[in-house]
């Protein structure tokens, strides 16, 4: 074997190495990914278990006509409650 | 000028008649026949009075598209008009025919509105005004000229068409013929009459007043006819659902109280015709849809909800949906419409997988199988409370979990038994009926991800997780032979087709290993079943003498219950003063001995009743199931079949009291556990140090162990190949 050959062999030898290497960094982020996916999605079902109890989908339920006038007039309500509140704090202070 | 023949058919019509034949007088139609089909009131004597031909037939020989043929047959005006007994028409009715056939030399019909009584109930009055006011809605022109307009109706336009109030040319009759259908002849010529590429006519002059005056119930039988009589003409099936149907109610009833509003109606009276209201439009869909279910019904009911007492369910209709009217009668029922399914069975699923093959799976990566963490995913069957084989399943995913896997559940509901349960509930029942488990649960496989192992667990799965790709390995938890689950069925040969696939199987027994590897010639390899030590252990608690507990599960064909029964009978018989108690089933069964019924029990209840029995008897015809081990935790000695799989745990002569599967035999293994205490000590302490090693931690060991191997398995693959 020629010492040209040798090196070659080296050479890809080392690139084989160094791939297999990245393969393995990637899959290991693809477990980290896949666990905070995991992880991320349990705690959310954890909290939309009275949700999904209940059959509620809320972005549907809010899609139906009126629901966003009744949420706008809710909060519009609030506003006003909260508005007269403060006055009425400031006014007592005073 | 066109002559006009008018037809009317009556039965007890004498209410409305006089004045409906005091109309046709003022409008001048050139000939009327009232056909009478067995009259009780004054009817006929108000038609002769009038002077207008009268026909009588017998009361079974009417039929609403027979009876019609017949009219039209017996007059002989170019044009016939149908008019129902309550139905007056109002002046220019006649001229607005009239001219309707003057429109296009196709019109084959013209009909017109019917308009309210002023006692009509606000919901007829303005249903009846809305519905109308619908067929002009396109015509209606700026200056509001629109809203008498003739509108010409063509093919692809409404069929609507109503034997209330119509007009037809002679020559389109003659052509189309009513069907001989017991009800909806009219909407059935109606479509009939488009497809032959005639045309009609909606005259807003045409109108009559009309209302029909029944009671709720009346109202409801009338629906229920009227939709029946749809869907035997037209095929119609009226959709239904409770939350649609409390929408529509709701929706209905408020245009009502507008409506009231418009025309002044408050107080009381708006009170009372509001629930008359409510009840009309529920009673209304009910009915509606039953009306178009009705071949589903038996024929006494049938009978009882028709307001006109027809329970027949349709032959006449059949044929005539069949000849068009006027051919023979088929004795064909008619033929039932089924939707297609949300989703596909598990037979679907599985000829799938046997046209396609398995999705590919990844290509291995070296060293894949001694990773620290694995991205795990098991699918699982639809599962309730105390499903054990769930039980097994979660109690060592949770552990894998714990170990740093990561880890998701994928329920495969191909029978739709969790139809309604949506995702974070199972996740919640998971966790509150077997085991903690903090990862995702999805339903369905739309979110899928892929894995390092997709996990089969149930025959009912493994065709599924065949299909799922990204996968670097599958691997199959096999908690029993399920093929012996079923006789010679379908079901039977697809649990058997699950073995086949080169799966690598995790199997819960040695016994069934063997059986999986020798009979299938499946990679396999065993796990042993833990026991919960910290709820299964000896209670401090007295045992009662002579107290034998029996897990008398019925519903479950493998536990043999019927044998079970028939020794402990034996037994009985034997040792009068023997106490038995059965557990594990709601059910209270028969026997031909007394005995004490604890239902199902709770894994504490039962640890208790394990510490305070004197023999347990539990049989399975297939793998070992945890139960008796979880009595050997409790101190319990137990008796169970031999020759089948316990000797693969325990050894022939284990802790175990094993018996042929013979009453008698059975019978004589608890007799000798009862009567000799230094055997009967024996088998209780061999039992408790024989499962001490037994645990679920060694359980997650053996299937971790599994899983590893089914990526190492795939990674030899690879190397033999290259």
């Amino acid at each position: 074997m020629s010492a040209a050959e040798t090196s070659s062999e080296h050479s890809l030898e080392s690139e084989n190495e160094l791939l297999r290497s990245r393969v393995a960094a990637l899959e290991a982020e693809l477990v980290k990914v896949q666990a905070r996916t995991n992880t991320a999605v349990g705690q959310w079902q954890e909290r939309a278990y009275w949700l999904d109890r209940w059959h509620l989908d809320l972005n549907a339920l809010m899609r139906k006509p009126g629901a966003a006038e009744l949420r706008a007039a809710v909060r519009a309500v609030r506003t006003v409650t909260r508005a007269f509140r403060r006055a009425k704090r400031s006014l007592s202070r005073s | 000028m066109k002559s006009v023949s008018v037809v009317i058919p009556v039965k007890d019509g004498e209410r409305y008649l006089e004045e409906l034949l005091a109309a046709l007088a003022r409008e001048g139609n050139d000939e009327t026949l009232v056909i009478d089909s067995g009259s009780r009131d004054r009817s006929r004597e108000i038609a002769r009075a009038a002077g207008v031909e009268l026909l009588e037939i017998a009361p079974e020989e009417f039929a609403h598209g027979r009876t019609r043929n017949l009219a039209a047959e017996r007059t002989t005006g170019e044009l016939i008009c149908f008019l129902t007994q309550d139905a007056t028409p109002c002046p220019g009715w006649l001229d607005a025919y009239r001219e309707a056939f003057t429109l296009d030399e196709r019109v084959g019909a013209a009909y017109g509105p019917h308009l309210p009584r002023p006692d009509t109930s606000p919901m007829i009055a303005r249903e009846l005004t809305e519905f109308f006011a619908g067929f002009q809605a396109n015509t209606a022109t700026a200056n509001g000229d629109g809203a008498r307009r003739p509108v010409i109706q063509r093919a692809g336009d409404p069929s609507f068409l109503s034997n209330v109030n119509a007009c037809y040319a002679r020559a389109c009759w003659e052509e189309i013929r009513f069907r001989d259908v017991a009800y909806s002849e009219d909407q059935a010529f109606g479509a009939d009459l488009l497809a032959a590429g005639w045309a009609k006519v909606y005259h807003p002059g045409a109108a009559v007043l009309h209302a029909h005056d029944y009671s709720a119930i009346e109202f409801m039988r009338r629906y229920f006819d009227e939709y029946r009589g749809l869907r035997e003409t037209t095929g119609h099936i009226e959709p239904f659902s409770v939350p649609a149907t409390a929408q529509q109610v709701l929706r209905e009833v408020t245009a009502d109280q507008r409506w009231m509003t418009q025309h002044g109606i408050s107080g009381a009276t708006r009170a009372r015709w509001t629930a008359r209201a409510l009840t009309h439009h529920t009673g209304r869909r009910v009915f509606s849809a039953a009306g178009s279910r009705s071949e589903r019904l038996p024929s006494p009911l049938r009978r009882r909800l028709s307001l006109e007492g027809r329970a027949a369910a349709g032959a006449d209709a059949g044929a005539a949906a069949t000849t068009g009217g006027g051919g023979g009668v088929s004795p064909l029922p008619p033929a039932t419409h089924i939707e297609k399914k949300l989703s596909g069975e598990v037979y679907d699923v599985a000829a799938q997988v046997w046209r396609d093959g398995p999705a590919p799976l990844l290509d291995p990566l070296p060293g894949m199988a001694e990773r620290e963490r694995l991205r795990l995913a098991m699918v699982i069957p639809p599962f309730s409370r105390g499903s054990g084989g769930h039980n097994t399943l979660f109690q060592i995913f949770s552990r894998l979990e714990r170990r740093g896997h990561t880890c998701s559940v994928w329920l495969a509901d191909y029978q739709g038994y969790s139809r309604d349960v949506w995702p974070a509930v199972l996740r919640h029942d998971i966790n509150e009926f077997f085991a903690p488990f903090q990862g995702p649960v999805y339903k369905g496989f739309d979110q899928w991800q892929g894995a390092d192992v997709a996990i089969a667990t149930g025959w009912q799965t493994v065709h599924g997780t065949l299909q799922l790709d990204q996968c670097r390995a599958r691997a199959y938890i096999v908690n029993d032979h399920e093929p012996e689950f079923y006789a010679a069925s379908a079901e039977q040969a697809l649990a058997a087709d699950t073995y086949r696939h080169d799966m690598h199987c995790i199997a819960a027994s040695p016994w069934l290993r063997d059986l999986l590897i020798e009979r299938y010639d499946s990679s396999a390899e065993a796990f042993q079943l833990g026991v919960d030590h910290d709820t299964y252990r000896p209670r401090p608690v007295v045992r009662e003498p002579n107290t034998v507990i029996y897990y008398a599960r019925y519903v479950t064909p493998r536990r043999a219950v019927p044998i079970g029964l028939m020794a402990l009978a034996e037994l009985k018989r034997r040792r009068p003063d023997v106490r038995i108690v059965l557990f594990g089933t709601g059910e209270m069964l028969h026997a031909s001995f007394p005995y004490e019924h604890v239902d199902v029990l709770s894994p504490e209840q039962l640890s208790w009743l394990y510490s305070q029995a004197t023999v347990g008897l539990c049989l399975s015809l297939t793998n070992f199931s945890l139960m008796p081990k979880e009595m050997l935790a409790c101190g319990l000695p137990c008796v169970e079949l031999a020759g089948i799989s316990a000797e693969s745990i325990f050894g022939a002569d284990g802790p175990l009291e094993l018996a042929q599967l013979d009453p008698n035999r059975i019978a004589d293994a608890m007799e000798r556990l009862l009567i000799d205490q230094e055997h009967w000590q024996q088998r209780s302490d061999r039992g408790i140090e024989f499962v001490a090693s037994h645990t679920w931690d060694h359980a997650t060991d053996e299937v971790e162990a599994g899983l590893r191997h089914a990526l190492r398995e795939r990674e030899e693959a690879a190397t033999t190949i290259r």
